[in-house]
């Protein structure tokens, strides 16, 4: 809970605003591109966000966001092709069935499932792939730091 | 001790001349059987309790009469012997003396090739009323049913009922005393312990017929005083006749951290459960074994849950529906239907693919 949780923080992080450590999966044939296309067209978005490229976003499975969470991400942010533009044909589809699950199943003990995002960026959405990075790092500052609700 | 599986949480009394009629019945129809199967597999009167044993044509040739000894209490994951059986033996046609769950187990385990249905027979009987009760259990009696009579099915788990509850008043938030309101005591053990820790909430007992759900906060202070019990002995995986992984997640160091006890929040319960999701056929097995007595089937039933409500899926239903989450869209739809009514943390949507829909919506301003 939240008044242990601010125990395990160091007394300088007490004074410094709570930034958001967010990793975001991209798969390498979609997003991972978007994410450059922003890079390349000067687009600004949050130095929150912590890009892992994966091959697909059917690759992220339960243990890897877990283990992200358990490790002190804030959020988590999966990216993949939209639907019927997988390279693998249907990678994305395991993706879109998994996080949603594992979406309720973080609210069935207690962890905000908004902590966890799963969306669509294709390799030309420079603007849609900042515009939901930026929009999902608000929202877990909102939300505050992870580590009050797991190690608390 | 009491021997595993006569777990005192098991209502297993059952009026004797019933089950023992139950037992009778059961018998002929093994022996029957047994002239074209080369052997049946039941629990046995053992020197502590009972175990699995294998009924063969001319056992009793010495004159001992093995099948006098066939026992159906208590509930044993009998399709895990079965599996091991049609692996080692390629040829052998078995028979299997099942409950309702272990049917279900059998056509998971079917699926995923752990058993060959063509050389398996399923010798069915149905639970008594108080089993199905004590079990929580919706479907107390196999589809291939030989000996008794379908029971009225069990009540839901309470614990379940309390993620369906109202969602919290307003005012019943941080520090209106509602986190007070969970005994400091963490449940120990027996499900009314369990219950105790989480049901009294200020005016709204038992008898005002309101209940509020428990709010994001409430869940994580119940399930992290579950999970800081477990000892970590995998004794709900050994147990379970779905998990036959040969390299099980939950012991890969990648993602649970080894050597830390309790084992880390979120990882691995949360694993198990995750792959459960489409597996678990709500034998509680899991559960009974448990030293801990943490509520796992509570998530597990939840998730079942999910499955149904998300992809129409029920683990253990029909052999011949293939486990919706490696397929694609097409042939797996997900459901445009959230999975449960409006969540209590009041977010954008605790639903299906809601991250996807959320972000699609804002994508237009």
């Amino acid at each position: 809970m939240s008044d242990n949780g601010a125990d395990t923080l160091r007394p300088a992080d007490k004074l410094r605003p709570f930034e958001p450590k967010i990793i975001g999966f991209l798969c390498r044939w979609c997003s991972y591109p978007g994410a450059d296309l922003a890079g390349t067209s000067r687009i600004k978005y949050p130095p929150n966000l912590l890009p892992i490229r994966v091959m697909c976003s059917g690759r992220v499975s339960a243990e890897m966001v877990l283990r992200t969470f358990r490790a002190g991400a804030d959020g988590v942010l999966v990216m993949g092709c939209h639907i019927g533009d997988c390279h693998y044909s249907s990678g994305n589809h395991r993706t879109a069935k998994r996080i949603p699950l594992l979406r309720n199943l973080l609210g069935y003990v207690g962890i905000n499932p908004d902590r966890l995002r799963l969306a669509w960026v294709s390799a030309a959405e420079a603007l849609r792939f900042v515009q939901v990075t930026t929009e999902f790092v608000e929202e877990i500052r909102e939300l505050g730091p992870l580590s009050q609700e797991v190690t608390g | 001790m009491t021997p595993r599986g006569t777990n005192q949480q098991m209502p297993v009394s059952t009026p004797v001349g019933e089950s023992e009629s139950m037992i009778e019945a059961i018998r002929q129809v093994v022996a029957e059987r047994l002239n074209d199967l080369d052997g049946v597999v039941a629990l046995r009167k053992a020197a502590a309790g009972v175990a699995p044993h294998l009924f063969r044509q001319g056992d009793d040739a010495d004159g001992y009469i093995r099948l006098s000894e066939l026992e159906i209490v208590p509930r044993y994951p009998l399709m895990t012997v079965v599996s091991k059986l049609h692996k080692t033996f390629p040829d052998v046609r078995l028979g299997v003396v099942a409950r309702g769950c272990d049917e279900r187990a059998y056509v998971e385990m079917a699926k995923r090739e752990q058993i060959d249905p063509d050389r398996l027979t399923i010798i069915g009987f149905a639970c008594t009323a108080e089993e199905a009760q004590g079990c929580y259990c919706a479907a107390p009696y196999p589809q291939q049913l030989a000996v008794g009579t379908p029971p009225p099915p069990g009540p839901a788990n309470p614990l379940v009922a309390e993620y369906d509850a109202i969602s919290p008043l307003p005012g019943l938030g941080e520090g209106s005393g509602v986190r007070a309101a969970i005994s400091p005591l963490p449940g120990l053990g027996e499900r009314s312990g369990v219950r105790a820790a989480i049901s009294p909430l200020p005016g709204l007992g038992e008898g005002s017929g309101v209940r509020a759900a428990m709010s994001l906060d409430e869940r994580r202070v119940f399930w992290k005083r579950q999970f800081v019990k477990c000892i970590k002995c995998y004794g709900c995986r050994n147990i379970c006749p779905e998990c036959f992984c040969e390299a099980c997640a939950m012991e890969d160091a990648a993602w649970v951290e080894p050597g830390v006890l309790a084992p880390p929040f979120p990882v691995f319960h949360l694993i198990r459960a995750m792959h459960m999701a489409s597996r678990c056929v709500a034998c509680r097995q899991c559960e009974l074994t448990c030293p801990a007595h943490i509520p796992l089937t509570v998530l597990y039933d939840l998730m079942r849950r999910d499955m149904e409500t998300l992809l129409g899926y029920v683990p253990g239903a029909d052999i011949a529906v293939q486990p919706p989450l490696s397929l694609t869209l097409t042939d797996a739809p997900l459901s445009p239907r959230p999975p449960f009514l409006p969540p209590p943390w009041g977010g954008a949507g605790g639903g299906e693919g809601s991250g996807v829909r959320a972000v699609r919506a804002s994508a237009g301003h």
